[in-house]
């Protein structure tokens, strides 16, 4: 961990979220500075999927209160392709099929289009490919993968692979990853950590939801956070990841519930 | 009227009509194309497709050819291939623009008008024997007061080394035009041919297109047949093709329709042996208050055949579409593979689509699916493209030119696919 300890880059404040009509963020707080790793854990159902979502700006979700900023701006006001180009990237949990789109013209479109809003000119056609190169070496991803549509026929191990070579090639400030680790085989799972932590620079921030613990073994966590009902309920260093391992959810669960009483 | 423009025609035709079989069966043919007059409405055929903005009008049936002919002809994405070009203007030959390529003397592409004098045999063997003209009104039409066309005779095991551009030009420049083009497609056992048929517009005033298409494919014949159909300003057209196929034959058939005030495609498959493949892939891409109307119908009427048709629109403005496959599986065509899907992508709100699979299933052991789709580009492809930075405008482009590509690709020729692609990519 580096970075300015004072600057923050994601400031979630009190956000509430709902879909057709049902609450499923009750309050989240969270602030995550340059150069942070968090590690976001928690039941099935709990809202994960969702909190990342509505910080990539899916329309399905209406918030209903709270406030987010990145690097100083309203996050909640930019349309998706605004809260992207400003360096948020979501690696989905389920990446969809995009048949007929190549992925290499997916991405220099989204390259190009980045470059276009921060008043870049746009990257040349070798330079590009060069680059595209050195990122499918670094993520091991075939040739024959990249030259197919978009996740169209991927398994799902290379479908969560693509999502952490599309990081790679958009090199964001905040990565939010949705269990990119569900579904990888032993060398998929380090390939993809070694794909993070290559991208680590002190000022590059991630917030990691899983389930497991050894994706937390290569990607270390500075922060540790549970959220069970639409909120955060507890906290703690990556200590607490190995403790859940162990322990389960039941005694957190308690705990809220008990809260709730007193 | 048109009705008037017609008999007129008919009678001028008669007037200077050679005698014999030909003249007995456009007489026949304009005997019951009088008899039903032009559809409308009230035939379950025709129930969206109103021609009274074509049947109103007078249009006259020859004209002058202009220079803005070979503009258009020039400047054509089909011009730049390496092909055989029949060029027609208002449904007559134009020597100047044609030019026959193919080296193998065997092998005949000419007008219809040249292979009545020199492949009578063969002329009279297949002309008029696919296209039904009883209860078809337009083929009736056609039939009677044909002007010129194309012919193309493949004999046995012969391959036609380039494509054979089929291109027709209505020029409306002074007056309203009708052409009645007719082609005869002839591809004998074990030959191959690839046929781009393609029509344009020009002038100001309206022009109507009713052309008439046979293809016979003998046995493990293979034909591509691309129809493209970018007919601009304001015009009509009504276009029947009948591929007759005997057992083993090949047929792709794709048909693009980019413009058009009125277009009606009816495209129907024979299937008349064992093992044949009948692919049919559409695209209409649609606006202001255009009209696109697809009629198909596959006859599986021998077993083991397989069958694939997709057909796919993107609808703007206050434009209408309409398709309708029929698929009929006939009593003794067991082991029938068909599939259909329709889907269509409204980019408007006064934007319609009428859309009708019609399965008449008489064999009991088929594999038959279809569906339908009409509405708006999905979200979750939108929003994966938009959180990687790809706005939406960029990103709904994107999506489809994906969507119509998928058709275009269906097409053989690398080079006018990737022409094809950047016409659409213009109309999106
Ligand atoms: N479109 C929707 N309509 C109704 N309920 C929804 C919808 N999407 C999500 N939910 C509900 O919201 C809740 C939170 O879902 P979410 O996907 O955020 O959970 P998660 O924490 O990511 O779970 P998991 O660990 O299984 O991925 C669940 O109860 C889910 O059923
Ligand atoms: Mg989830």
């Amino acid at each position: 961990m580096s970075g300015d300890k004072n600057k923050v880059m994601l400031e979630i404040k009190d956000l509430k979220a709902e879909i057709e009509g049902k609450k499923i963020l009750n309050g989240i707080n969270l602030v995550v500075k340059p150069g942070e790793v968090h590690a976001i854990m928690g039941p099935n159902g709990a809202g994960k999927s969702t909190l990342s979502s509505v910080l990539a700006g899916r329309a399905d979700y209406v918030v209903t209160g709270g406030e987010v900023s990145f690097n100083g701006k309203d996050l909640l006001e930019m349309s998706p392709e605004d809260r992207a180009r400003e360096g948020v990237f979501l690696a989905f949990q389920y990446p969809v099929e995009i048949p007929g789109v190549s992925t290499t013209n997916f991405l220099k479109t989204a390259i190009n289009e980045k470059r276009k809003y921060l008043g870049q000119e746009p990257m040349e056609a070798t330079a590009f490919l060069k680059f595209m190169r050195e990122k499918m070496e670094l993520m091991e991803m075939d040739k024959a993968l990249t030259s197919r549509s978009l996740n169209e026929g991927f398994s799902g191990g290379e479908k969560k692979r693509n999502e952490v070579f599309q990081m790679a090639m958009l090199e964001p400030k905040l990565t939010i990853m949705d269990e990119t680790d569900s579904g990888l085989d032993i060398d998929a799972l380090r390939l993809v950590s070694a794909g993070v932590n290559k991208l680590k620079d002190g000022e590059r921030s991630f917030v990691v939801i899983t389930h497991y613990q050894r994706l937390l073994d290569y990607i270390v966590p500075d922060f540790v956070h549970v959220l069970y009902k639409g909120r955060i309920v507890k906290s703690g260093d990556a200590s607490l990841a190995k403790e859940l391992e162990v322990k389960g959810y039941d005694w957190i669960k308690t705990e809220v519930e008990q809260e709730a009483n007193a | 009227m048109l009705l008037e423009t017609i008999k007129k025609d008919f009678v001028q035709y008669k007037a200077q009509a050679e005698q014999g079989e030909f003249l007995t069966l456009r007489e026949q043919a304009f005997a019951e194309f009088e008899k039903l007059g032009f559809p409308t409405t009230k035939h379950e055929e025709w129930k969206y497709t109103n021609l009274k903005s074509i049947t109103d009008k007078t249009f006259q049936s020859t004209c002058e050819i202009k220079s803005l002919v070979n503009e258009l002809f020039n400047a054509s994405i089909e011009s730049k291939l390496t092909a055989n070009f029949l060029v027609f203007v208002n449904g007559s030959l134009v020597n100047e623009l044609s030019k026959i390529i193919e080296q193998d003397n065997n092998i005949v592409i000419s007008s219809i008008a040249a292979a009545r004098k020199n492949n009578q045999t063969i002329f009279n063997q297949h002309f008029g024997k696919y296209a039904k003209v009883e209860g078809e009104a337009m083929n009736a039409l056609n039939t009677a007061l044909l002007s010129d066309g194309a012919f193309v005779f493949v004999p046995k095991g012969k391959t036609v080394t380039h494509p054979v551009v089929i291109f027709n030009i209505s020029d409306a420049s002074d007056l309203n035009v009708l052409a009645q083009p007719r082609n005869l497609i002839v591809a004998e056992e074990s030959s191959s041919v690839t046929l781009v048929e393609t029509y344009y517009a020009v002038g100001a005033n309206a022009s109507f297109t009713n052309v008439v298409t046979e293809t016979y494919a003998g046995k493990n014949a293979h034909v591509e047949h691309y129809k493209i159909q970018q007919q601009g300003g304001e015009s009509y057209q009504n276009n029947f093709t009948q591929i007759f196929q005997e057992a083993d034959t090949n047929i792709n058939h794709v048909t693009l329709t980019l413009d058009g005030t009125m277009v009606r495609n009816n495209l129907h498959f024979y299937m008349n042996g064992e093992h044949c493949n009948s692919l049919l892939y559409g695209l209409y891409v649609t606006d202001n208050k255009d009209f696109v109307d697809n009629h198909t119908r596959v006859d599986h009427a021998k077993p083991n055949c397989f069958s694939d048709e997709k057909y796919k629109g993107i609808l703007k403005d206050q434009s209408t579409a309409v398709f309708n496959g029929k698929i009929m599986v006939h009593l003794d065509a067991q082991k029938t593979n068909a599939y259909q899907r329709n889907q269509n992508i409204l980019l408007s709100d006064d934007a319609t689509v009428n859309t009708k699979p019609q399965l008449e299933i008489f064999a009991d052991d088929v594999k038959c699916t279809h569906g339908a789709t009409i509405g708006e580009l999905d979200e979750e492809p939108m929003f994966y493209l938009r959180s990687r930075g790809i706005p939406e405008n960029v990103a709904r482009k994107l999506l489809l030119n994906a969507f119509a590509d998928d058709i275009a690709e269906k097409i053989k020729i690398p080079e006018l696919v990737e022409l094809l692609e950047n016409l659409i990519d213009e109309k999106l």
